[in-house]
């Protein structure tokens, strides 16, 4: 039974070209998505293999008692509540803690200050920017043998000017109360090269014109950096303040090649600690679950930070 | 890590170890990596097979079976296993053995060859530390030769007793003794006699140490009497035994359920080491055990408690050094030894018989003195000592016949268990803390003796 109301033709056209105009936006998006993937497809597997498949592998490994060289099996949870009763943990924690504490501001504040100076035109300055540069591309191995000698409790450089300002001899990293900010020290030297460069970028970013209007409008030197310099690298500081926090949560090389943790654990960090729990101790299934408490703690710390720069109007 | 002859010990370079994993990509990177590669390996490999170890597997065309042999080892020593594989591969037509280091360091054997057992990649002999030895025995990869050792070639009772207790964990022998050593004291004559001391005896005790210790300390010229690690690992840990064996003490009981090192004797013996420390100031405290050589090199410690690893660096010094024994308690003079191991790998029946057959030709005497000759180190066999030609290793590395001499000394080993590292551990914390004047020795050991006696409680 055929109805007497049919749809107009002009509607009727109008209806099927926006079909056919769908048709084609959607076969063009399958083929946008075709080439989208086919670029980033080799990427998405790199991250997927090196980084995703890795993550749930470990943190299956936590929920076991393997030692990776047998398989171990499955304990659920208990490794995670076994965390909180370790001692070592908490002072590797502490030790992480506080070795962010002794850099971050130290290395903002000196990469800051070195970009300023290193933030004009005189001669030789690229080799002075390089020269800044150089101790973080150096192999840290090489750098934790070379302050090994220059903190030598009787032999180092260190403690022959400290002789001569007339302050007696430091014991550095043989002391538990001083290894760790020897190596905070050694790590600011080795690290903060990486800070003034991009400090210098964003210095080198700040118009010339808003320089010139500031000084037009009276600012001289304290109120230029307060009111101009601050706020434009805000952002980039809050980058480095990630950064930072991400590279010393994991700090590592300079404790293996220097103290291995000790004396008595005053230089265990979080890594090196996972290090240890995994292949001297051969509990990899524990020490997973300290790296899970490593990613959650760094992720936390992230977080706080981003969103205490959002709250305060310095986002990236 | 006490160094085996293995790691190189360039001459002119301290911390060799250090130096040579410059090469690698940072160490932090290196080891994270590592984890995440082995367990993506793993990951995609799961359900493979064991037997796919390497390019070229077992059952060539030829009936031939090939073997992977890890070595760990570096310059001379490593030219010289070469050669000898070389030698072996002429020789006998039914094994072919591919030999390399491993690709890493003695002292990173272990983690690599974790890695390569996840991965299905490991290879069928390979260098490992003694203190290893239980925890590598739980893989389910190695075997059990303790039915075999009567076979014609293993000449089981030419092995020192402490190689063979070392490689024997829970009482399976795992594979064959590869290496030796033990401390005594190596001194600097020089150091000796500008102060006038004369040298000390074979029959020197305990407070002779101490006296000497305190005599040749003298800060003004930075000369320290002694040396003693305080990083906590088995560096700190096993100078601590010969002194408790001597006084009669023991390291865990025989049944392995209760730590004893807390001992009387073990007081005592670290109460000397204590006074010495804190109160005569003697005691050079190494951060992690590769200061000392240096110090030594450089005339500026008098004694040092170390073994045969030393002997090529000692001889590029150019020093005038003595070594003897360690100082005694009643007479007795013990030390200890430090044996790792050639650990077989399981891959199927055939290569287990050819690496058996390998390492008996590798561990025979002729052998063996080859390979020391390039190394330095000790002969593994008490027989080798009698070879005629052992007059030319000794003659080659003036002094090493006394600490060869000391193997005779080297009465108990340290246990062969899977808590060990974790033991080793609080040990040697206590002992640090209890040197850097932190805790006193009864409490200390009392202490690390508690966190023993939980980990031997677990069973494992």
């Amino acid at each position: 039974m055929r109805t007497a109301v049919s749809p107009p033709a002009d509607a009727l056209t109008s209806e099927r070209v926006a079909q056919t105009v769908r048709s084609a936006e959607r076969r063009r998006r399958r083929e946008d998505n075709v080439h989208g993937w086919a670029f980033a497809g080799p990427s998405v597997v790199m991250v997927l293999g090196l980084s995703f498949i890795p993550m749930v592998w470990a943190f299956w490994l936590s929920l076991t008692n393997s030692d990776l060289v047998s398989g171990g099996h499955y304990i659920g949870f208990a490794n995670y509540s076994a965390l909180a009763k370790d001692p070592l943990l908490k002072k590797a924690f502490t030790n992480t803690l506080i070795f962010s504490v002794l850099y971050l501001p130290a290395g903002l504040l000196g990469g800051l200050l070195t970009a300023m100076m290193l933030n004009r035109r005189i001669r030789g300055i690229g080799f002075y920017r390089t020269a800044f540069l150089v101790p973080f591309i150096a192999s840290s191995a090489a750098e934790g043998l070379l302050f090994g000698f220059i903190f030598d409790p009787d032999f180092g450089v260190v403690n022959s000017i400290l002789g001569k300002v007339g302050i007696p001899p430091q014991r550095f990293l043989t002391d538990p109360s001083q290894a760790l900010i020897t190596l905070a020290i050694v790590y600011f030297w080795t690290q903060f090269g990486f800070n003034v460069v991009i400090y210098l970028a964003a210095l080198q970013d700040i118009p010339q014109e808003v320089m010139e209007a500031a000084a037009i409008d009276g600012a001289r030197g304290w109120a230029t950096f307060r009111s101009i310099i601050l706020p434009t690298i805000r952002p980039v500081t809050v980058f480095l303040v990630v950064w930072g926090l991400i590279d010393t949560f994991q700090f590592f090389d300079l404790v293996f090649t220097t103290t291995k943790g000790g004396p008595l654990y005053s230089t265990i960090t979080l890594v090196y600690y996972i290090w240890e729990l995994a292949f001297n101790f051969f509990t990899a299934g524990y020490g997973a679950a300290v790296a899970y408490v490593l990613f959650f703690s760094t992720l936390i710390a992230i977080i706080v930070g981003l969103v205490y720069a959002r709250r305060r109007g310095m986002a990236l | 890590m006490r160094r085996s002859p293995g790691t190189p010990r360039a001459v002119g370079l301290e911390r060799p170890t250090t130096i040579e994993r410059e090469g690698e990509i940072g160490v932090k990177r290196f080891v994270v990596l590592g984890i995440a590669m082995s367990f993506l390996v793993a990951a995609c490999t799961g359900g493979s097979s064991d037997n796919n170890g390497g390019s070229s597997s077992s059952g060539g065309a030829s009936g031939t079976v090939t073997i992977q042999f890890w070595h760990g080892q570096q310059q001379s020593a490593a030219r010289a296993l070469t050669d000898l594989v070389n030698e072996f591969n002429q020789t006998h037509k039914d094994v072919k053995v591919d030999v390399s280091s491993g690709g890493v360091t003695t002292d990173e054997m272990l983690p690599k060859v974790i890695s390569s057992i996840a991965a299905g990649t490991y290879p069928d002999v390979v260098y490992l530390y003694g203190s290893w030895a239980a925890n590598i025995a739980k893989s389910g990869k190695t075997v059990d030769l303790s039915s075999r050792l009567n076979e014609p070639g293993f000449n089981w009772d030419d092995f020192w007793d402490s190689s063979k207790q070392i490689v024997s964990p829970g009482g399976k022998v795992i594979g064959f003794p590869a290496l030796i050593d033990n401390l005594s004291v190596i001194y600097n004559k020089k150091i000796f006699d500008d102060a006038g001391v004369p040298y000390p005896s074979a029959d020197w005790t305990w407070d002779d140490f101490r006296t000497i210790a305190k005599e040749l300390t003298d800060p003004a010229k930075h000369i320290y009497g002694v040396n003693y690690p305080v990083s906590g690992d088995l560096d700190t840990v096993w100078r601590f035994f010969p002194g408790l064996w001597q006084r009669g003490g023991q390291i865990i009981s025989d049944d392995e359920t209760q730590a004893l090192f807390n001992s009387q004797a073990g007081v005592d013996n670290l109460t000397l080491w204590q006074q010495m420390a804190t109160v005569d100031k003697s005691v050079f405290f190494d951060p992690n055990d590769s200061k000392a050589e240096p110090l030594f090199g450089s005339g500026h410690l008098a004694m040092y408690v170390s073994g045969p690893w030393e002997v090529q660096y000692l001889a590029s010094t150019g020093i005038d050094w003595g070594d003897q024994v360690l100082p005694g308690y009643n007479g007795d003079h013990q030390t200890v030894s430090g044996p790792d191991n050639w650990v077989i790998l399981n891959h199927d029946e055939a290569r287990v018989n050819a690496s058996i057959e390998f390492l008996k030709w590798l561990t025979a005497p002729e052998q063996e003195l080859k390979w020391m000759m390039a190394s330095a180190s000790l002969p593994i066999r008490p027989s080798i000592m009698q070879l005629p030609d052992y007059q030319k290793f000794l003659d080659k590395y003036p002094g090493i016949e006394a600490m060869a001499d000391n193997l005779q000394n080297a009465k108990n080993a340290m246990p062969t268990l899977t808590q060990w590292p974790r033991i080793v551990d609080a040990l040697g914390q206590g002992i640090s803390s209890v040197l850097l004047g932190k805790a006193d020795p009864k409490t200390a050991l009392d202490q690390a003796a508690q966190e023993a006696d939980t980990l031997l409680a677990v069973p494992q």
